[in-house]
């Protein structure tokens, strides 16, 4: 209870040439592909949704004010 | 298990005294940020409005300085004073010098908050109701802008006390790297200095003066682009101690070391070069500056996705490492091997999550032709929520739970309810930044104590306003409960009595340390002349153009000559005195060049 971080349950030492962060990679890699995904379904969000930007629309002019 | 305590506390009493004054500060202005937040969010959403609209704009006002300025940079300060001492592993220069800046601070940012707060009463004319940005022609008190240049000038004197330190333990370690913390530090107060500039010219040279009366207008475009000058690189004032926090605390508390020194050193010195070079990115609508200016900035802002993919990749696989030492296996499956139940952990690597997130919508911001469709709508406030209202302040708020027994030498008051405050502010976020996002899709404009519109209905492709709202309004309803349990936690902990078994004062250690980093990345003089080269890159034209086009001091004012026949009077006589100098000269080719 008095402790304020939980001494970590270490349970062997890995050194920097044993480590291989594939973990980091799948993730990063995951974080990657929604990414990628989101960029291109903001074309659908925006683009194909709403009329021409900043030179018409009302939706977007009320935006812009 | 230690009998002996090691807290910072004791290495460093005199210290921990300053770094204790300058968090509850720090907390002082985050209670009344967040009592000012559920104010506004239920009066916009429309679920309860108990102050009139007029107002809305000083709560909005306060929220914004309250949080932006004064919770987060009375926070950093506090943690960089521990940076600095704890990895040079000695006391300040001075102490007096030390009190001196955090007294300067809290005096400027007292007489900015009473000229905010004085808005809401007609006892006086004092207000300054002209929110975080104070655009001209919004005009606040003379006292508002003063308060301000108080506490950024505290800061200024902040970084000389850490420089200090510096200086004197190089001459004791000529030889030494400078060690990791320090150096964050350094670079991160080398970026302020520069990005502090704008706002000083903005203020002193403008605003200022004529809030006082002393000139009669000033040059809106000229303020603004100022003002973003300061306005983009503040955001990385913020965001480098919560990164500091992932670099040298995180990987610790996982279990672990830093994966990497040298990355982590790049990471920072990419930040000094370009967090100001960028700031009109803020300002894509803005008429009366070209458009190629503006791609320059982009062009900047998006190489600044670089050190945050960087710190991406250093802090997990930093924290990957804690995992498997900890026993994890697998692609994913390490995951589960992190210290979940720790709120130190558990807050940080929430924060980092929504940074995540706000990568995506960042990259919306930052591109010139996309940022349109979002500028000034909802979403930045969504966005800027996820950045400053998350991966910063909820970084801040979990550290808070390493840092407070450290500079005061008393047990936390409750983990559980630190683990339940970090889960729910990343719970009440997640519901208010995300449905923040898709009204701003909607054309939802920021910035309005009433944003509905007769004869017009924001229409919405999936769900509707009225469902945006309330989780707008019940995002905000759990935010403001995240903070009293923060607050009964400090609370709760101050009130404790001295402890004894405190972990020690440590930071990460690392897997690739210092010795692999090349020593061109401490050459601090050279990163900074390159941040300064790039700066007059990006400003100098800009800004040229902006006080050629409107004026130094607006485009109506012109102090001498007075009127348009004085003007043709003095060039007529200017232009004949010139040629009779000329003819008497007998230059008659240069003369006809002149004509």
């Amino acid at each position: 209870m008095s402790r304020l971080t939980e001494e970590p349950a270490q349970r062997q030492e890995i050194d920097h040439d044993e480590y291989d962060p594939i973990g980091t990679l799948a993730l990063i890699g995951l974080y990657f592909l929604i990414l990628a995904f989101l960029w291109v379904f903001m074309y659908f969000v925006e683009f194909l949704g709403n009329e021409p930007t900043v030179v018409g629309g009302f939706v977007t002019v009320v935006g812009v004010l | 298990m230690m009998t002996m305590s090691n807290a910072y506390i004791d290495d460093f009493p005199a210290e921990a005294k300053v770094i204790r004054a300058a968090f509850y500060s720090s907390f002082f202005a985050l209670a009344l940020g967040g009592v000012f937040g559920v104010i506004q969010t239920l009066h916009r959403t429309g679920y309860y409005r108990f102050i009139d609209s007029a107002d809305y704009y000083t709560v909005l006002t306060a929220h914004g300085v309250f949080l932006v300025i004064s919770f987060t940079i009375f926070f950093l300060v506090g943690i960089f004073t521990w940076a600095v001492t704890t990895s040079l592993d000695r006391g300040v220069e001075d102490l007096r010098f030390t009190w001196g800046w955090y007294g300067l601070m809290a005096i400027g940012i007292t007489l900015s908050g009473v000229a905010i707060l004085a808005g809401f009463t007609d006892a006086t004319d004092i207000s300054a109701s002209v929110l975080f940005t104070f655009y001209a022609p919004l005009q606040g008190h003379p006292m508002f802008y003063l308060g301000l240049v108080l506490f950024v000038v505290g800061t200024w004197l902040a970084g000389v006390d850490w420089f200090r330190s510096w200086w004197a333990w190089k001459g004791e370690n000529p030889d030494e790297r400078i060690p990791l913390p320090t150096f964050m530090v350094l670079t991160t107060m080398l970026m302020w200095y520069i990005a502090t500039l704008g706002v000083a010219a903005a203020i002193l040279l403008f605003l200022l003066p004529w809030s006082l009366g002393w000139i009669e207008t000033v040059n809106p475009l000229l303020t603004r682009t100022l003002f973003w000058f300061f306005g983009h690189p503040v955001v990385y004032f913020w965001l480098m101690p919560a990164y500091m926090m992932w670099y040298v605390l995180l990987p610790k508390v996982s279990g672990g070391k830093l994966f990497s020194d040298p990355l982590a050193r790049v990471v920072f010195v990419l930040f000094l070069i370009l967090s100001v070079p960028t700031g009109i990115h803020h300002q894509y609508l803005d008429p009366g500056i070209a458009e190629g200016f503006k791609f320059i900035a982009m062009t900047n802002t998006m190489f600044l996705l670089l050190p945050s993919l960087l710190t991406a990749f250093t802090v997990v696989a930093s924290m990957e490492h804690g995992a498997r030492q900890r026993g994890g296996t697998g692609y994913f499956g390490w995951l589960k091997a992190l210290p979940w139940r720790d709120p130190v952990f558990t807050g940080m690597a929430l924060a980092g999550l929504m940074f995540a997130a706000a990568g995506f919508s960042g990259m919306v911001n930052a591109g010139m032709n996309i940022n349109y469709l979002v500028h000034n709508t909802f979403w930045v406030v969504g966005h800027f929520h996820l950045t400053v209202g998350t991966a910063v302040a909820l970084t801040f708020m979990a550290v808070t739970y390493w840092f407070l027994p450290q500079v005061t030498g008393k047990a936390l008051w409750s983990r559980s309810v630190a683990l339940g405050q970090v889960v729910l502010w990343f719970v009440g976020m997640t519901f208010m930044s995300n449905a923040m996002h898709r009204a701003g899709l909607l054309g939802v404009p920021r910035r309005t104590a009433e944003p509905q519109y007769d004869g017009f209905e924001f229409e919405a492709a999936v769900g509707s306003i009225g469902e945006l709202q309330a989780q707008i309004a019940l995002g905000g309803i759990l935010l403001t409960l995240s903070l009293v349990l923060f607050f009964a936690n400090v609370i709760g902990t101050g009130l404790n009595g001295r402890s004894d078994d405190l972990p020690a004062n440590e930071y990460a250690g690392t897997l690739s340390g210092p010795e692999d980093a090349p020593l061109v990345l401490d050459n601090l003089k050279l990163w900074t002349a390159i941040a300064i080269v790039l700066v007059i890159f990006a400003y100098t034209f800009p800004l040229l153009s902006i006080v050629d086009r409107g004026g130094l001091f607006g485009p109506e004012l012109n102090p001498f000559p007075v009127s348009i026949e004085s003007v043709t009077l003095l060039a007529f006589a200017v232009e004949h005195l010139a040629v009779g100098a000329l003819e008497s000269l007998s230059l008659p080719g240069l003369l006809e060049v002149i004509r």
